[in-house]
């Protein structure tokens, strides 16, 4: 618990960090407040056709769409999908990836070969074009991007709790508590997680930048949520037959996409300076 | 030694991590609901017609049959024909492939040529203004959607400015083929008319794949250098007092550079999943939209001839880069 | 040492003033026009018989001759390689007059047998206008009664006969054959080649780019002073890349049905002319006429009556398409006039829907196409319009060919979907005939698998007489039922706004070449 208030206290001092949280708080509060928030919450699904394509006005703030829906509104309801895209599949890539990379790194010989070779099966082709085409063969939908987007992120996590929990083998006070005959799980749970949470939380939360890009790039690609759905990506590519006249259109939900991922790595960030200075120096594989 | 075993050792596993991906590749795109047999025989054709052509081209067998007959024929070097292009997949991935390479390598250039001596700079004037412009300019780097900066370019310096064509490499036919990179056949047959053109077609591409890898690099580079400048040795030099350009030259800019090294397997990584992004964007003819293209008319063939190449081409620079990193870097020697 | 500088100097000037002279003298060769089109789809064949579509249809009709060709607006039948033809009173038999010194592009002469080998191959390869053809003629019931007579004998008189007729290009028998590989009719060869008697030769062919092709000077039709010299087709992919192409410059032409933010552009360029005409293409909902609940006709009206046409047509649109009520279009014969058709209204919808003995208890899946905007926005027009009912919708996606898969079976096949169906030929079996006859289900056209006895009777009776008001009275009778029983939705017919370079003149607008036909332009 004290290791959880001094962890804050740093990362309240780090002002990069800071933007970050303030980002993500926006985020949240945008998700969570949209029907509040928004001018014209029922442009989620309701359509106005001779009002398409206005210019930002008093009435419409970032004016609207193709559809004649409002930008703002529309907005902050894809919050709430960009959320939840982020949350699931990052936590199920964790899900599946941390026992994975525990398991081969604690083990040797072939199984954990095996392991890691699968891992390196989903990491040879960009996790882009696997997403694609997971989406593609399922169809379009929510449930199909964010089972696309765990199963192509999870060798992130397996790959670095491998590498730490190979990393903690040699550590002597894990050495010892083995020799003492604790049961791998035991030592795993007790001893060997404590110590690796740090970098899966940093991997997490630069994770959530990461998948939410991706799901846009899917979205944009037609791959995501179908319309009516007021997806950032997708709004996108709708906007794009309407460019230059609507630059509003295609810029805001893209403004959008740039703060809240840029506020996931600036936390990120921010948790890596303060969980482990180590980790900093090293080149480390990022993604 | 250790080099040599971790080379064996993963030698060994690239046959079955290859043959891995390739049966899920495999499965994947056979349980598409989809039928490419369709796009063949065209809109007009009957049920019945479509269903003769299936037989003709084999799609009827079970699918492990399928799997192994197709096994047999990468072996041979045959990788099969396009069902929607009508040619040999290797013919296609031929073609394409100049296209993408072009691009990345112009935007690799453009990233480190620009990115490490800003992360240079950046380091060595810590803190200060220019120091801090950078490291917004970095973080903005990997925040931005690839393809939105790419229609945002598009928006201005095409739509609006008229700078830059909208999309596609050359609005016409190619210059003499020579290697399929079309800035260097211009330039190779003197034809620097089509030189110009190309150069202005690859600019707001390659513009927007580098911006990632460059925002990449100039953090790295820059932690590398401060890393150095604080070791040990050159305090022991500035102590000495040592001029500073010399000590800039002797080690911080060459251990940046050898951290880079280690860089270019992640900046590969990079580069590809962004070319996909970015080619769709400019309609770039390279392997980016093949891939989506394949995945999206299941044209099985394709799909599984782009795999075996970028599985190769992956699994391959990851072992180099590992092996770099090994070199490189003593903690890891150690382990 | 002086002598012998100044002899060099006049040596070299000597030298300068004779190629000067040569290259004044030399008279500058004549300009070559050239005309650039950027088409919206791919040239991924140049066989002309692999493909029907009207996206490629540049290939077929500036490469390639048939018997008839389809001229301006509305479409008339002329001859072209047949001067003439009769008909046998059964409606069995069509005799061909071919005319005479008619020549291929190598200099070969176009016979009878070339013709004979055409529809043969056609047939041979089950693509394209195959499936139309082999529902009249069989395999060897073609004839070269001479030289210049070739004959046709229809299974059964067919009254769109002459109008698929054009469909048969005919290719160089000999130099085909010559190409043939392992008995494939030289299909891999031209794939990539042409074998043509057209206005154009081809020149360069690059499947990811298109096709260049320079004048015939001895095509039998009679050249004009100021014709183009050389044609260029590119394949653009992004409508915006045309469009900016247009105002540059870079290209003289494109294809007329881009987006109406698009057309409001090209107006105001200074360089670009629109050319307005009204073609026939339709756009419509299939409804899945077997799957429940819409096997009920009450939910399928009530269908009819959620969409919200002014709004689609008219906003979205921007007025740039008329509402066409019935499954022909409007400037087709053969529409029963005094059919006014559904229009938007809520309370309609209700009323129908109460009156429905099936219950409405799960999504209606409505599909549209990837990479076709309007259908995503007519399918979001139509899902709100049904949320308006109380009516819940899932939307579904494909891609044309993986669309054109799931609409061969009542099972596969989306509740909705959203296409269009263009002018393939100019009669309405094209529509309406191939739509709703109970014999075309599991082609791409009939997805609405519809079933009613008493259509299939009207329908058959106008395929067989070659009596025009007879025809036309079925066609009429069928639209009524099938309006009655509302087996689809029926949006608009397609207005054709062509962007071409304001200084080029002669072109000729038809629904089935979209002029697309460059031998007619020519610069002012």
């Amino acid at each position: 618990m004290r290791a959880v208030w001094f962890v804050v206290a740093r990362l309240a001092r780090d002002r990069s960090a800071l933007i970050g949280l303030v980002l993500i708080a926006l985020l949240v509060a945008a998700a969570l407040l949209a029907p509040v928030l928004s001018t014209h919450p029922d442009d989620v699904f309701e359509l106005h056709p001779s009002e398409r394509l206005r210019a930002p006005s008093g009435t419409h703030w970032l004016g609207t769409d193709r559809m004649g829906a409002d930008v703002y509104s529309r907005l902050l309801f894809g919050a709430r999908i960009t959320i939840l895209i982020g949350l699931i599949a990052v936590g199920a890539s964790l899900l599946i990836g941390v026992p994975i990379g525990l398991v081969a790194g604690y083990y040797h010989g072939w199984p954990s070969d095996l392991l890691m070779r699968a891992s390196d099966v989903f990491l040879a082709v960009p996790q882009v074009v696997l997403a694609i085409a997971i989406a593609q063969t399922l169809g379009p939908s929510l449930p199909n991007v964010i089972l696309a987007l765990s199963v192509t992120y999870w060798p992130w996590f397996a790959r670095v709790v491998y590498a730490e929990t190979r990393a903690l083998q040699k550590e002597p006070f894990v050495e010892s508590t083995a020799a003492l005959g604790a049961s791998p799980w035991r030592l795993t749970v007790l001893h060997v997680l404590p110590n690796i949470a740090s970098p899966i939380i940093v991997r997490s939360s630069i994770g959530m930048g990461f998948t939410i890009l991706t799901a846009a790039a899917l979205g944009f690609l037609g791959l995501g949520p179908p319309p009516p759905t007021p997806e950032w990506g997708r709004t996108i590519a709708e906007s794009r037959e309407f460019l230059p006249g609507a630059w509003w259109y295609a810029a805001a939900p893209g403004v959008a996409i740039f703060l809240t991922v840029m506020g996931f790595n600036l936390l990120g960030d921010g948790l890596r300076d303060v969980l482990d200075p180590r980790l900093r120096r090293s080149p480390a594989r990022d993604g | 030694m250790r080099l040599l075993a971790l080379a064996l050792h993963r030698l060994v596993w690239f046959v079955p991590t290859l043959l891995g991906l390739l049966v899920v590749t495999f499965v994947i795109s056979r349980v598409v609901p989809a039928d490419p047999v369709a796009l063949v025989a065209g809109e007009t054709a009957t049920p019945a017609q479509v269903e003769a052509l299936r037989h003709d081209l084999g799609f009827d067998r079970p699918l492990p049959v399928q799997f192994v007959g197709y096994l047999a024929r990468l072996a041979r070097g045959d990788m099969g024909v396009s069902l929607f292009t009508r040619r040999p997949i290797l013919d296609d991935l031929a073609h394409r492939l100049p296209a993408t390479i072009e691009l990345t390598v112009v935007a690799m250039l453009v990233s480190v040529l620009i990115g490490i001596p800003l992360g240079v700079v950046s380091a060595l004037w810590r803190n200060s203004p220019f120091d801090h412009a950078l490291r917004i300019l970095t973080v903005s780097g990997l925040a931005i959607a690839g393809f939105w900066l790419g229609i945002m370019l598009q928006l201005l310096f095409s739509m609006r400015l008229g700078w830059t064509p909208l999309n596609g490499r050359l609005p016409g036919y190619p210059p003499t083929h020579l290697t399929g990179l079309y800035l260097i056949d211009a330039a190779v047959t003197w034809d620097w008319a089509t030189f110009g053109v190309a150069l202005r077609h690859l600019a707001l591409p390659a513009a927007t794949l580098a911006f990632p890898a460059l925002a990449t690099l100039v953090r790295f580079t820059r932690a590398g250098v401060l890393d150095v400048m604080q070791s040990n040795f050159v305090l022991y030099e500035r102590a000495m007092g040592l001029p500073r350009p010399l000590i800039v030259w002797k080690y911080i800019l060459r251990s940046a550079l050898t951290s880079t090294v280690t860089q270019i397997g992640l900046l590969f990584g990079i580069l590809l999943a962004g070319a996909v992004v970015t080619e769709a964007v400019f309609d770039w003819p390279g392997i980016g939209t093949y891939a989506v293209s394949s995945i999206v008319l299941s044209d099985y063939n394709a799909v599984m001839g782009f795999t075996v190449w970028a599985g190769v081409i992956f699994i391959v620079v990851n072992l180099l880069v590992d092996l770099a990193h090994t070199l490189v870097d003593p903690r890891e020697r150690a382990s | 040492m002086t002598h012998g500088r100044s002899r060099l100097t006049l040596v070299l000037l000597a030298a300068g003033l004779v190629l000067g002279l040569a290259a004044l003298l030399s008279a500058p060769a004549a300009a070559q026009t050239r005309f650039v089109f950027a088409n919206e789809s791919p040239y991924d064949t140049l066989d002309p018989h692999a493909a029907f579509d009207v996206g490629r249809v540049a290939v077929r009709l500036n490469l390639y001759d048939g018997l008839y060709r389809w001229l301006d607006n509305p479409p008339k039948l002329e001859p072209w390689l047949a001067e003439s033809h009769t008909v046998s009173p059964d409606g069995l038999t069509y005799t061909f007059k071919l005319r005479k010194g008619a020549k291929f592009h190598d200099g070969a002469e176009i016979t009878a047998e070339d013709v004979r080998y055409s529809a043969e191959r056609i047939l041979a390869m089950k693509k394209g206008a195959a499936s139309l053809l082999s529902t009249m003629i069989t395999p060897g019931a073609t004839k070269a009664l001479d030289r210049h007579t070739v004959q046709f004998t229809l299974t059964k008189p067919a009254a769109i006969f002459m109008a698929v007729i054009p469909e048969i290009h005919v290719v160089n028998s000999a130099l085909v054959k010559k190409n043939e590989k392992d008995g494939d009719w030289a299909a891999a060869w031209l794939t990539n080649n042409e074998a043509g008697s057209g206005s154009y030769m081809l020149t360069r062919y690059d499947p990811a780019i298109g096709f260049t092709a320079k004048r015939f000077p001895g095509h039998f039709m009679p050249w004009g002073a100021k014709s183009i010299d050389e044609i260029d087709f590119r394949f653009v992919k992004e409508d915006n890349t045309r469009v900016l192409g247009m105002i540059k410059g870079d290209y003289q032409g494109t294809g007329g049905y881009l987006p109406n933010d698009q057309v409001k552009r090209l107006r105001e360029a200074p360089n670009v002319k629109i050319v307005e005409a009204e073609s026939m293409r339709i756009m419509m909902f299939q409804i899945n006429n077997q799957r429940a609940p819409l096997t009920d006709v009450h939910v399928r009206r009530a269908i009819s009556y959620a969409f919200d046409y002014d709004g689609f047509n008219k906003e979205i649109l921007g007025g740039t398409v008329e509402r066409n009520p019935v499954p022909i279009p409007n400037n087709m014969w053969g529409v029963p006039r005094d059919v006014k058709g559904y229009t938007y209204s809520l309370d309609k919808a209700k009323q129908e829907l109460g009156q429905a003995q099936a219950k409405v208890d799960r999504p209606i899946t409505v599909g549209y196409l990837q990479g076709f905007s309007q259908t995503e926005q007519a399918a979001t027009v139509m899902a709100n319009g049904l949320r308006k009912l109380g009516l819940e919708t899932k939307m579904t996606s494909e891609v044309w060919p993986a669309m054109v898969e799931r609409m061969k079976k009542p099972e596969t096949s989306p509740d909705l979907v959203v296409y269009w169906i263009s002018t393939y030929y100019a009669d309405p079996n094209n529509w309406i005939g191939e739509m709703f006859s109970s014999s075309q289900w599991g082609t791409f056209k009939a997805s609405s698998f519809y079933k009613n006895p008493k259509v299939d009777d009207l329908l058959e009776t106008a395929l067989k007489s070659t009596d025009r008001a007879v025809r036309e009275k079925a066609y009429q009778e069928a639209a009524r039922i099938v309006v009655s029983d509302a087996a689809g939705v029926w949006i608009y017919n397609t207005k054709y706004f062509g962007p071409w370079a304001k200084n080029i003149e002669g072109i000729r607008f038809s629904p089935i070449g979209n002029g697309q036909e460059i031998r007619w332009l020519h610069y002012k």
